[in-house]
């Protein structure tokens, strides 16, 4: 479990502004109308006056029982032991798009060469870059801030080994996670403001 | 270790700094440059435009993310073009500052220079108005207080001797923002940052108050989808409740303020139940937010931006709205609107002692004053140019990084462009004013050219600083940076002494030797923080007016105060509704909806259009990136789509008393019954690359101005009518 790296997001603190996206996009060098491995969605509910929006910044979570890796028929898909991370061997993968179809996140992708590419969570800068790469490391010990993450103007997205993320997150957040250990490595805190402010009694920073 | 073997693959790299001028914000960028090739970038930790403080992360926008997309992109201008027999052709460089110099010497001949319009930009140099300006003597400059925020910066430059005031985030315990959008529309990451952080850590309140449903408002604690251009009337109701309830600052309002006896005159019977009827917010939520933001203060800000300055009775709303700071005592406060300072830096031609000749001074320039609706200011009007140019007041045309014909009256301005004798623009795409130029010389993007700047407003609100970079890449194609674009020009001219600089860095380290540094060391820490300066700014010096107070009543102002008179309104803060007559244009039956554009963060006001990664986001943001469509769309609430049969998708026809446009519609709960919106900046004339989508201000004309600064009017009543399609 405490191999696995996590995504941790907080829509209290993400301004919905794409800098996300745009930085996945230029670290990896994908292309416009391309594959999208990291995306904002608005969500809107309620009518004028009292309308709502709730921004999301969604990609692959790296599934603990990964269904993607589950329907693949020709084992192209890999949840690593070292870290947990889901990466795609292109050199294995057909462009079957059973993934895509297995994924409740829309996470998986595909290039021009109908290949799945999704996130790797920067193991590598590319397509099908994460498969084979060591270990995922922090950055104090070498490895890459997440693209996605380096850009995050409010702090509103994360990512990191679980049991740092958990400590770092509400006490509502950690039990919603817990809850489950076959579904996605993400962390997310409460919608609401009064759940919200229970992030405050967990803090871990001392 | 496999692990470190795999963080030593990448050596070759090497990590520079850039300074962001997408928005002109100036967010330090570190940039990773490999073979020569930029490939990523972030934001530089700690920088004051870019971060949340010292200690903190810095980031990049998603604008600023895609500077990449910028420098690489395949529009660029990549030469110089001369217009020879009617076409534009390409030119080396020598031959375009040939031809420039030849043309610029002509003209001056024949119609003399102060008939050469300096039209307001974004130049990454001074160099641009120190040549056209002082050296050659083109005296008339038109700018942004006549397109971005004139009713805002001129009536709060007059009452408080700060035209732009900017808050002190971070600190304040009560922000109103008001007819702005500082989550989205910020000048650097330390806004949303200093928000958030005043949420956090002070439990402040933020109120949104915007007809448009904003990220500002996802944020707050009150959205108030105000009926639009009713500002004024809700800042005095607001300002009625505070002085009722004893809420304001007496000290404040008596030793540092002047006419306040006008201004409470003027509010005495204006109720939050008076003011509910016109601004269709609830009496009981304007006395909570004024007791709120009352209570709050010193620790409070009103803030406005284009959502007021772009009203036709914009001025007497901002003038409303900066009392309140006045009324609770917040002027240049801890967690108040600041009056930030920037450190002085040298002037490198003062340093080697060459002076220059000022040759725009005795130039005689035409008088304007008895202009309609533009009775006050001197500056001429960015809408009235083509006039201008119609009566000869105006032959030719210069400018760096600017594209007038999406800022107003767009149809007489493309007209204008084509009739002057002279048009030379520094630029890096093609556009409406690039395309119809007769000199057309190819800047470098921002990372491809050294940057110098300094303030400010940033996230340290006590201290001033400087920012600095190298160019982190060569310039692509021919193009060149600025600066030598302009000595160049210069030296062509005859005016090679005025230009001794052998490289723009040793100019700009002659800048930074009133704070001592080296142009090289700066740029290689990225930013340093230089002078410390406390709140209250004007118990020293007072403040920059007539009186030296904070002023609630113009009356002092000469100028004003005579227009004022001639329009029959007060010079102190006073509810001045639309009337269809000089302050905008009141819908009717005929047109029945108001229409103005608006900001996102996704697409600044301006190349963002060219960059197909911000277009691409914009448009994802409303779920639209899918659509074989690259333009804007028109936001319009379902309650005025559903009987005109408008679904999401559709065409629309927007049409105004005087034009039309045609864009898709995307219908949704986020926007005020009655008011529809787009985004600024795109259709015909703009930078992107087919104009794809639609120009606002081809509605806009030249009347379209509020009275007292002379600002494009944003607002025109219309009707939307559905000209195709079937939904999406």
């Amino acid at each position: 479990m405490s191999r696995q790296w996590a995504f941790y997001f907080d829509t209290q603190k993400c301004i919905g502004c794409h800098a996300c996206v745009v930085s996945c996009r230029v670290r990896n060098d994908v292309g416009t109308k391309e594959a999208k491995w990291r995306r904002m969605e608005h969500v809107g509910e309620g009518s004028f006056p009292d309308y709502k929006e709730t921004s999301v910044s969604m990609s692959c979570f790296h599934c603990a029982t990964a269904p993607c890796r589950q329907v693949c028929p020709t084992h192209a898909i890999e949840k690593r032991e070292r870290d947990g991370i889901v990466t795609v061997d292109q050199d294995k993968c057909i462009g079957c798009h059973y993934c895509a179809y297995a994924c409740p996140f829309g996470a998986c992708q595909y290039g021009d060469d109908g290949l799945l590419q999704k996130c790797h969570l920067c193991l590598g800068e590319g397509a099908g870059d994460g498969h084979g790469k060591p270990a995922r490391q922090k950055p104090e010990d070498g490895g890459a801030t997440a693209a996605c993450v380096d850009n995050c103007v409010t702090e509103a997205l994360k990512a990191g080994p679980i049991n740092e993320i958990l400590r770092e997150a509400s006490e509502e957040a950690a039990n919603r996670y817990s809850e489950s250990d076959v579904g996605p490595a993400l962390v997310v805190e409460p919608v609401t403001q009064e759940s919200h402010d229970s992030i405050e009694t967990t803090d871990p920073t001392g | 270790n496999p692990d470190i073997v795999a963080a030593q693959e990448q050596t070759d790299r090497e990590i520079v700094h850039g300074n962001c001028w997408i928005s002109r914000a100036s967010c330090g960028q570190a940039i990773t440059v490999e073979d020569g090739r930029a490939i990523d970038l972030t934001g530089v930790d700690g920088h004051p435009k870019a971060s949340g403080g010292q200690g903190r992360e810095g980031t990049l926008c998603s604008k600023g993310v895609a500077q990449l997309d910028k420098t690489y992109n395949p529009n660029r201008i990549r030469q110089p073009y001369i217009r020879k027999d009617g076409e534009l052709q390409s030119a080396s460089w020598e031959e375009a500052i040939e031809f420039a110099a030849e043309r610029l010497e002509q003209f001056r001949e024949e119609h003399g220079a102060e008939k050469m319009l300096r039209y307001q930009g974004y130049p990454l140099t001074d160099t641009h108005d120190k040549l056209f300006q002082r050296i050659y003597g083109a005296a008339i400059q038109v700018g942004r207080k006549t397109t971005c925020h004139g009713p805002f910066s001129d009536s709060w430059g007059w009452m408080g001797g700060y035209g732009r005031e900017w808050p002190d985030w971070q600190n304040s315990e009560y922000i109103i923002a008001w007819g702005r959008n500082p989550m989205e529309c910020f000048r650097g990451q330390w806004e949303p940052n200093g928000i958030l952080d005043a949420r956090k850590n002070n439990d402040a309140t933020l109120v949104t108050i915007d007809p448009r449903y904003t990220k500002t408002a996802q944020k707050s604690d009150r959205w108030l989808p105000i009926e639009p251009r009713t500002d004024g009337a809700l800042a005095l109701a607001m300002g009625h409740v505070i002085i009722e309830e004893g809420l304001y600052d007496e000290e404040f309002v008596e030793n540092w303020t002047y006419g306040f006896e006008a201004y409470r005159e003027n509010v005495e019977d204006k109720t939050p139940e008076w003011a509910e009827e016109i601004t269709d917010i609830d009496a009981e939520e304007i006395r909570e937010v004024a007791i709120g933001f009352a209570r709050a203060a010193p620790r409070a800000i009103a803030f406005p931006w284009t959502g007021i300055a772009y009203q036709g009775n914009g001025f007497k709303n901002a003038q409303a709205i900066h009392a309140l700071n006045g009324l609770v005592g917040c002027i240049d406060h801890e967690g108040g609107t600041r009056h930030y300072r920037g450190p002085s830096l040298s002037d490198p031609h003062a340093e080697r002692g060459i002076e220059l000749p000022d040759a725009h001074e005795d130039a005689d320039l035409p008088d304007y004053d008895d202009y309609p609706y533009q009775r006050h200011i001197r500056n001429y009007s960015h809408n009235y140019v083509p006039t201008m140019v119609e009566k000869g007041d105006i032959k030719g045309y210069v400018s760096n990084w600017s594209l007038p014909p999406k800022s107003g009256n767009t149809q007489e301005w493309l007209r204008a462009l084509d009739e002057m004798e002279l048009v030379i623009v520094v630029d890096a795409f093609w556009n409406a004013v690039s395309k119809r130029a007769d000199v057309v010389f190819p800047d470098s993007s921002q990372i491809e050219q050294p940057f110098l700047g300094s303030g400010g407003d940033s996230c340290y609100p006590t201290r001033t600083w400087v920012t600095a970079s190298n160019a982190a890449i060569d310039p692509l194609w021919d193009t060149k940076p600025a600066f030598d674009i302009y000595k160049e020009l210069a030296e062509e001219m005859g005016y090679g002494e005025y230009f001794p600089w052998d490289s723009e860095e040793e100019y700009l380290d002659e800048k930074l030797d009133a704070v001592d540094m080296s142009f090289d060391e700066l740029a290689e820490q990225s930013y340093a923080l230089v002078d410390e300066y406390g709140y209250q700014q004007y118990r020293e010096d007072g403040f920059n007016t007539e009186t030296g107070l904070f002023q609630f009543d113009l009356a002092p102002n000469e100028s004003y105060a005579a227009l004022a008179d001639e329009l029959g309104v007060s010079t102190a803060p006073e509810w001045q509704p639309v009337d269809d007559d000089i302050y905008g244009e009141t819908t009717d039956d005929e047109y029945p909806l108001l229409f103005t554009d608006v900001f996102v963060e996704q697409i600044s006001r301006g190349h963002c259009q060219a960059l197909p990664e911000s277009v691409e986001e914009y448009l994802d943001r409303y779920g639209r990136a899918y659509d074989d469509y690259e333009g804007n769309y028109l936001h319009i609430n379902p309650r005025d789509a559903r009987p005109r049969n408008i679904q999401t998708g559709d065409m629309v026809r927007v049409e105004s008393r005087d034009d039309a446009i045609e864009l898709p519609a995307h219908v949704y709960e986020g926007v005020r019954p009655g008011w529809i919106a787009t985004v600024n900046g795109f259709g015909e004339g703009s930078v992107h690359p087919e104009e794809a989508g639609a120009n606002t201000m081809t509605l806009n004309r030249e009347h379209h101005v509020e009275p007292v600064s002379g600002q494009v009017d944003r607002n025109h009543p219309v009707e939307v009518t559905k000209a195709g399609g079937d939904g999406a």
